[in-house]
């Protein structure tokens, strides 16, 4: 089935919509090529639980993601149109940079370009968080009563 | 769940809520790994290489092809927004070169590069450079399915650049501080201050120098491809780099074990 997830494009055939956006806005930035992906993501989601809309998207970005939360958002509001999350909102949410360093184990919170450790001075470290660019969680609403497999819950209120 | 009485169904029209916790660049890294899965089983080694626009990525290629192209049997896929031209002046040494022109799009993804790969004598390429188009930003954030990042840094930019763009360069497995024949003119670029910002940026990259045009200068980095060949190719192997690479980015769920 042609499942349309927004402007120009389905999620079956999985025709490029980002170029058209591009060539649109006569903007290049990977945001759109990152939108587009969520987008493809959350139409596929929301066919297999049979949702009718998608009314909240909520993602986690890092500082070292390399994406910038505001472009995602300005790409969001035009690539929705015409797709089962026209009307989403999406909520990012932003993470901190921590490292660990692989000499002394010490933990850090830092920015994004000083990530050697605070403690010992260790020039070798592993990024424990900033790097998020992931779907945590989306909110739809279904067209007919359906049995919970477990993965959603009800929002109350 | 339904509220009301506990029975497990979720009523129609009602707000739910799914939890998903998924890479945004999920089907990116999955076609990434099927790239490298094709460049593995052919033996072909892959250098991803980026830049800003002019830092000398194709001029260092055309060096790399005459110092290497009696060792190993060389390919390049080149990616530009408009143009040929850059996959012109590599086929001029002798080498396949694939031109992908993006249109608008300011980075390669695993997509383009799949469409590049079986364009491809795969069987017949030890060495396959894929330059990426010219931008600190984008490229970043997208697997091709290569074996090595490496980042070239011009003199004639900015010392701080890895100060500026840390995910590129904490990405890069190598730096190469590019265009050094004109250090001498570049009185407000010290090597000392971009090694030391890079430095800064944890991950002990290791930041060599070469010069491309007139009297190529480029030794460090054909050791570097040596060493890192052979490391590739060694029987039972633990790719350390990759490891290393894997562990920097382990804080980004994009790469999921």
């Amino acid at each position: 089935m042609a499942l349309h997830f927004g402007l120009f494009a389905d999620a079956h055939t999985r025709e490029p919509v980002g170029d058209s956006i591009r060539a649109w806005m006569q903007i290049a930035v990977h945001e759109l090529s990152v939108c587009q992906a969520l987008l493809i993501q959350v139409a596929e989601h929301a066919c297999k639980q049979g949702a009718a809309a998608v009314v909240r998207i909520t993602i986690e970005c890092g500082p070292l993601s390399g994406v910038e939360p505001t472009l995602l958002k300005d790409a969001f509001a035009i690539m929705r149109l015409g797709g089962i999350a026209a009307a989403a909102e999406l909520v990012v949410v932003p993470t901190v940079v921590r490292i660990e360093c692989m000499e002394c184990g010490g933990r850090t919170e830092t920015r994004p370009n000083k990530l050697v450790c605070a403690a010992c001075g260790g020039f070798r470290t592993r990024v424990i968080a900033g790097g998020e660019l992931r779907l945590r969680s989306m909110e739809m609403r279904t067209l007919e009563p359906r049995p919970n497999d477990g993965r959603t819950r009800m929002v109350s209120g | 769940m339904c509220q009301v009485c506990g029975c497990a169904i979720d009523r129609a029209g009602e707000p739910v809520v799914l939890e998903v916790l998924e890479g945004l660049l999920a089907a990116n890294d999955r076609t990434a790994d099927h790239n490298r899965a094709h460049f593995d089983e052919h033996g072909v080694f892959v250098v991803n290489l980026m830049s800003s626009p002019g830092a000398g990525k194709t001029a260092l290629l055309e060096a790399t092809i005459v110092a290497l192209r009696h060792r190993y049997r060389i390919a390049v896929i080149e990616g530009d927004l408009e143009t040929d031209n850059d996959a012109v002046r590599i086929r001029a040494h002798g080498v396949p070169a694939l031109q992908i022109t993006t249109g608008t799009a300011c980075h390669l993804d695993a997509n383009l590069v799949h469409q590049a790969l079986h364009a491809l004598p795969l069987a017949g390429i030890d060495l396959l450079f894929i330059e990426n188009v010219g931008n600190l930003v984008c490229p970043a954030s997208f697997d091709l399915g290569q074996h090595r990042n490496v980042t070239l840094l011009s003199v004639t930019e900015g010392d701080d650049k890895p100060a500026k763009y840390p995910v590129i360069f904490r990405a890069s497995d190598l730096v190469i501080l590019s265009k050094t024949d004109l250090l001498w003119l570049m009185d407000d670029f010290d090597p000392r201050r971009a090694a030391a910002a890079l430095r800064e940026l944890g991950r002990g990259t290791p930041l060599i120098q070469t010069a491309s045009r007139r009297t190529p200068a480029i030794g460090p980095w054909v050791e570097w491809l040596d060493r890192e060949l052979a490391h590739h190719r060694a029987p039972r192997h633990v790719d350390v780099v990759q490891a290393q690479h894997a562990m920097a980015r382990s804080g980004d769920t994009r790469v999921k074990a």
